[in-house]
């Protein structure tokens, strides 16, 4: 089986189930749905109901217990670690809550290192541009612990971008940051996306944030549910499993 | 390819420069540094102690023959640029003064000696002077002994077989004239070119031609490789300072035998280091691994990048250490110049090699496991924090790191008693401490129960990490353990050598001291002020048979080695002593010591093993002796072993006293002159002149000189290694204390004071110290009696002090250190913590 034209992310019937000292758990109950190619997407449910598990998944991060994941087209359940990899480095883009920049790097060797990874000449002029479009061309040389909070989230968005990837994943971008911060990212993020075209699959207990996408699914306990509009404002009913 | 290269740099450049490469780089730089500059001085050290001990034999090398050589084989030595000379030696009588005595006799050849001094003077028993001559043609050199026996003067002629010549010096110092008490027969020093005309060379009679080599030790052994196929075993004897098995040889060897050790654990604490400080680093990279196989990098590449890392990071260490090393190394050289002259000038390539190599191999033997589990790190660790490495076979690990120690120590030493010894001991800790942890933590979990004060939360967290702690339990432990081995090592041996030749060892020793003579002689003395020691009564007898078997053996050492040749060459004349009570140094290793006599009993004897063996006497065999006319027979009770290093009178046959109560003796004694009062000596013996008198202070000054070298040298390595050391539990600290910022942090953040913080860090640290210290205390006796007694040959003995002051020390050390690691921390504000651990 292989995956619908124009649809960027697919799922069949994806489950997780890991081994604890109780016993087996599973974490994602089957799961099925699809992600068209430039379409955004907030994932959205409590601490704890396995969405970041689900993000793992999608990006080829962790291996699903049963089930079919396409990305791009390519079959990851069937992917070893290093076609994972390589397909990430090629097709996707990562942008976190704790930032994930390395410390030892400055800002702009943070965001030159997935195009570096790619094995791209012109690395640091992608970078610099990037850079400057973030707001940051000042600070370039500044290591991570030398920025602040905001700062360091820009640099992220800058290094999840640098290589255009085809989707990009966020994992609470605005989670450890102020509100004045919180937006500035925010429209960073989109306006980013919108301009390179990408599908973003982004998880969040932010509401607001959640808002910004065209589509929003509920994960709770494992099961994951399309929520058409916001369930509070005007179609109550329209909940429905994601598909 | 090139990606991977420059991430590397990049990532190595900015690394070194926030200081985040300090704990790995200084443990290379140590290991390099430490391992070079022990070895280099240990080099240059055995080097100077070589040529001091070469003064022995009066040469790097020797060859003795009992017939002269084919002059090709000197040619030859010539050839590869050897300096050679010769010396024939003769047991010859010597006429004078109307008297005789037996001599020994010396020819020696232009050159003599070569290393070391010959020292004359021009009066009897008078302070000697150092000269590069020798006797001229028709003269003759003599020992003070030979013009007390026959009652010359410098200038009265002597007569040796055919040939009379001058008697023109006193010797007072011959370089290589072995370490006997009795000095034997006095020595008689002519020119080479004299010997033919005294035709005592003929057929029949005892000679030994002895052959002198001085060069460097390349040309030495190629030299002797191109010899051995030529040599014969049962004519000649190839020497060379290593084969002294002198005192001082032995002194010499055990010093290098300790420096050995030293720089073994040197390289033990180096690869400690490196593998703590490896762990550390791929454990503080575990997240940018991470996140570059997130961002798809694949595990090649990851590898790569962290393979070049290490690379920089050893190629920068081994730089580093080398000059560290060579610096350190220079400052001891200098500091002990006035002590030991050890030449800087001359380099040496081996500990150059060694400690380059030995920072590669622990640079990447001790990184691989760490770095194998860095590269496992999954990528999902960017969103699950607590995701380690996929690896988790610690005792793959200790295989690994333990097999990688054992062969590096038996490369270096290549000795792999003294591995295996070092390494067991390893092993042996390592298992007491796992045991000991876990048992530890499981009373720690008792005591940690209830308020949360300091104590709790050391033990709290000490339980926690239990396998963390254990492991840095056992790298403390292994460090003290070192430590607490190489100090222990030195002071057992430094005060061997001391007690064996302490201040006021008797330097001359008199022999025929007549009945009558001994009240009026002690007497003179006492007036003097100076004292004797025991008198030591002497018989000369014959030795005649063996059950009633006739004796054809001569008594005598000389069949033994040259060393020995002057102790006792009595032919079957036996000097025969008796006593109740065992001397000093001897042991019984058979039968009973000689029991309280009863009339009726068989007299005792009590015979050296040596002697017993090559004779075939064994207990309770009757030995039968003529004294004068009288014929008397006695009865092996006990085999003795003898230290004939010992610097005082020992016998072949100790007798029952009630044996020889009808027989006169003469005495053998000793006393003490320091050497400046050497004028007081005429003035003691004056009265006395039919008493013989040795004098041997020369030869104790210069072993006293030696061993005090020696010693200083071994208190240097001490202070190097426990230097290393101390850097080594300074890195330990540190990279523990990083482990413990993010708990600091969070404490820090709930508002916990300081000083709470501080005082549960230093209980920890405590805690760990004193256990690490009592466990250290434990191995080192395992260790130094496996050392004692199997390398270097001494008695091993417990040392319960250090049972007490190794956990002491190791509390306070430890703790001390913790304390200013977490300083270190506290110093910082919350959010400058909080930070630091992003």
């Amino acid at each position: 089986m292989t995956s619908t034209p124009n649809v960027m992310i697919e799922t069949k019937q994806i489950t997780k189930v890991v081994s604890t000292s109780e016993g087996e758990l599973q974490i994602l109950q089957p799961i099925s749905f699809k992600v068209k190619a430039g379409e955004s997407v907030a994932i959205i449910g409590a601490s704890g109901s396995g969405k970041s598990t689900l993000l793992s998944l999608l990006a080829g991060l962790d291996q699903v217990t049963d089930g079919e994941i396409y990305l791009a087209g390519s079959p990851l359940h069937s992917l070893d670690e290093e076609q994972r990899a390589r397909l990430r480095g090629e097709k996707v883009g990562f942008i976190f809550q704790s930032f994930m920049l390395v410390q030892s790097l400055t800002a702009l060797e943070n965001i030159m290192l997935p195009a570096e990874i790619a094995g791209l000449d012109n690395a640091k002029q992608l970078g610099q541009e990037i850079l400057e479009q973030v707001g940051l061309a000042h600070r370039g040389n500044h290591y991570p612990n030398q920025l602040s909070g905001g700062e360091q989230q820009r640099v992220a968005i800058a290094r999840a971008f640098i290589t255009k990837p085809k989707i990009l994943f966020a994992d609470e971008p605005t989670g450890n940051l102020d509100s004045a911060n919180s937006e500035k990212v925010e429209s960073l993020l989109f306006e980013l996306n919108r301009d390179s075209d990408t599908t973003l699959v982004l998880v969040t207990h932010d509401p607001v944030l959640a808002k910004q996408c065209q589509r929003q699914l509920n994960m709770q306990g494992g099961v994951l549910t399309e929520v058409t509009s916001d369930p509070q404002d005007t179609q109550p009913d329209q909940q429905q499993q994601a598909s | 390819m090139k990606y991977g290269f420059n991430l590397a740099w990049r990532l190595f450049k900015h690394e070194a420069k926030r200081g985040e490469l300090t704990i790995i780089l200084f443990a290379i730089i140590l290991s390099v540094a430490a391992v070079l500059s022990l070895s280099l001085f240990s080099e240059r050290l055995q080097g100077a102690l070589t040529a001091k001990s070469a003064e022995f034999i009066a040469a790097d090398r020797r060859l003795e023959s009992d017939k002269p050589v084919d002059p090709a084989w000197i040619s030859k030595a010539k050839e590869l640029g050897l300096e050679t000379t010769q010396q024939v030696y003769a047991r010859s009588m010597v006429f004078g003064n109307e008297q005789m005595t037996l001599t020994s006799l010396r020819a020696a050849d232009d050159g003599y000696p070569l290393k070391g001094e010959l020292k004359t003077s021009t009066e009897a028993f008078g302070l000697g002077e150092v000269t590069a001559e020798l006797p001229a043609s028709g003269e003759a050199w003599a020992e003070s002994l030979l013009l007390q026996k026959l009652g010359l003067k410098l200038g009265d002629k002597i007569e040796v077989g055919d040939k009379e010549f001058s008697l023109t010096r006193v010797i007072t110092d011959v370089p290589d004239s072995g370490f006997s008490v009795f000095g034997g027969n006095p020595k008689v020093l002519i020119g080479l070119q004299d010997l033919a005309a005294t035709h005592i060379t003929g057929p029949g009679s005892r000679i030994d031609y002895t052959y002198f080599f001085v060069g460097n030790s390349s040309d030495l052994d190629d030299y002797y490789d191109w010899l051995r196929p030529q040599l014969n075993r049962e004519i000649h004897s190839w020497q060379s300072v290593e084969d002294d098995d002198s005192r001082l040889g032995r002194s010499v060897g055990r010093a290098e035998q300790y420096f050995l050790l030293a720089s073994l654990l040197a390289i033990v604490l180096a690869a400690v280091s490196i593998a703590v400080a490896a762990q550390r680093y791929s454990q503080r990279h575990y997240d940018p691994v991470a996140i570059m196989k997130t961002l798809g990098a694949s595990k090649q590449l990851v590898q790569r990048i962290y393979l070049y890392q290490i690379s920089f990071i050893t190629v920068l260490g081994i730089v580093l250490g080398t000059v560290a090393g060579f610096i350190i190394q220079q400052l001891v050289v200098l500091a002990i110049a006035d002590k030991v002259n050890v030449s800087i000038d001359v380099w040496h390539w081996r500990p150059l090699i060694i400690a380059v190599f030995t920072g590669m191999i622990c640079a990447v033997l001790f990184s691989l496991y760490p770095l194998l589990k860095l590269f496992s790190v999954p990528p999902l660790r960017v969103l699950r924090r607590d995701l380690g490495a996929g690896m988790s076979s610690r005792v793959l690990q200790f295989a690994a790191t333990g097999s990688a120690i054992l062969l590096l120590m038996w490369a270096y030493s290549q000795d792999l008693k003294i591995s295996l010894i070092l390494f067991v001991s390893g092993i042996v800790l390592v298992c007491a401490l796992l045991a000991i942890t876990y048992g530890l933590i499981a009373v720690g979990r008792k005591l940690g129960q209830g308020k949360m004060g300091a104590w709790q939360l050391a033990w709290a967290r000490i339980k926690r990490r239990a396998m963390d702690n254990s492991v840095q339990l056992i790298s403390f432990s292994v460090t003290i353990m070192l430590l607490l081995v190489v100090l222990v090592m030195r002071n057992d041996m430094v005060s061997q050598w001391r007690d064996q030749l302490p201040q006021g060892t008797p330097n001359y020793f008199m022999s025929n001291i007549t009945e009558q003579q001994r009240p009026a002689l002690e007497q003179h003395f006492n007036q003097l002020e100076v004292k004797t020691d025991v008198f030591y009564p002497v018989v000369r007898a014959r030795f005649v048979s063996i059950n009633d078997e006739k004796i054809r053996t001569e008594i005598t050492k000389e069949d033994e080695t040259q060393q020995d040749s002057g102790r006792n060459g009595l032919g079957r004349e036996a000097n025969l002593t008796w006593s109740n009570t065992l001397q000093n140094e001897n042991e019984i290793v058979a039968g009973k010591w000689l029991d309280e006599w009863q009339p009726g009993d068989e007299y005792g004897v009590s015979v050296e093993e040596r002697l017993a063996a090559r004779l075939n006497i064994k207990l309770d065999d009757k030995l039968t002796f003529n004294i004068g006319s009288e014929v008397i027979t006695v009865t092996v009770t006990s085999l003795r072993s003898v230290n004939w290093q010992t610097m005082q009178p020992n016998f072949f046959f100790v007798l029952q006293p009630e044996a020889m109560q009808e027989y006169l003796p003469t005495y053998i004694t000793s006393f003490y002159v320091p050497t400046d009062d050497k004028a007081k000596i005429a003035q003691l013996m004056q009265p006395f002149s039919s008493v013989t008198l040795f004098d041997v202070d020369a030869r104790i000054n210069q072993l006293r000189d030696i061993v005090d070298q020696v010693s200083v040298a071994v208190e240097f390595i001490l202070v190097l290694v426990l230097i290393a050391g101390s850097l080594v539990l300074i890195a330990q600290v540190q990279a523990s204390m990083d482990e413990r910022q993010q708990e600091l942090a969070i404490l820090r953040t709930l508002g916990a004071k300081g000083s709470l913080i501080r005082a549960s860090v230093i209980y920890e640290f405590l805690i760990i110290g004193s256990v690490a210290g009592l466990m250290a205390a434990f191995a080192n006796e395992f260790t130094l009696y496996l050392l004692q007694s199997q390398i270097f040959e001494m008695q091993g003995k417990l040392h319960f002090e250090y049972w007490i002051i190794a956990p002491l020390v190791g509390a306070i050390t430890v703790g001390l250190l913790g304390a200013a690691g977490c300083w270190r921390l506290l110093a910082l504000n919350t959010s400058q913590l909080l930070r630091k651990m992003v």
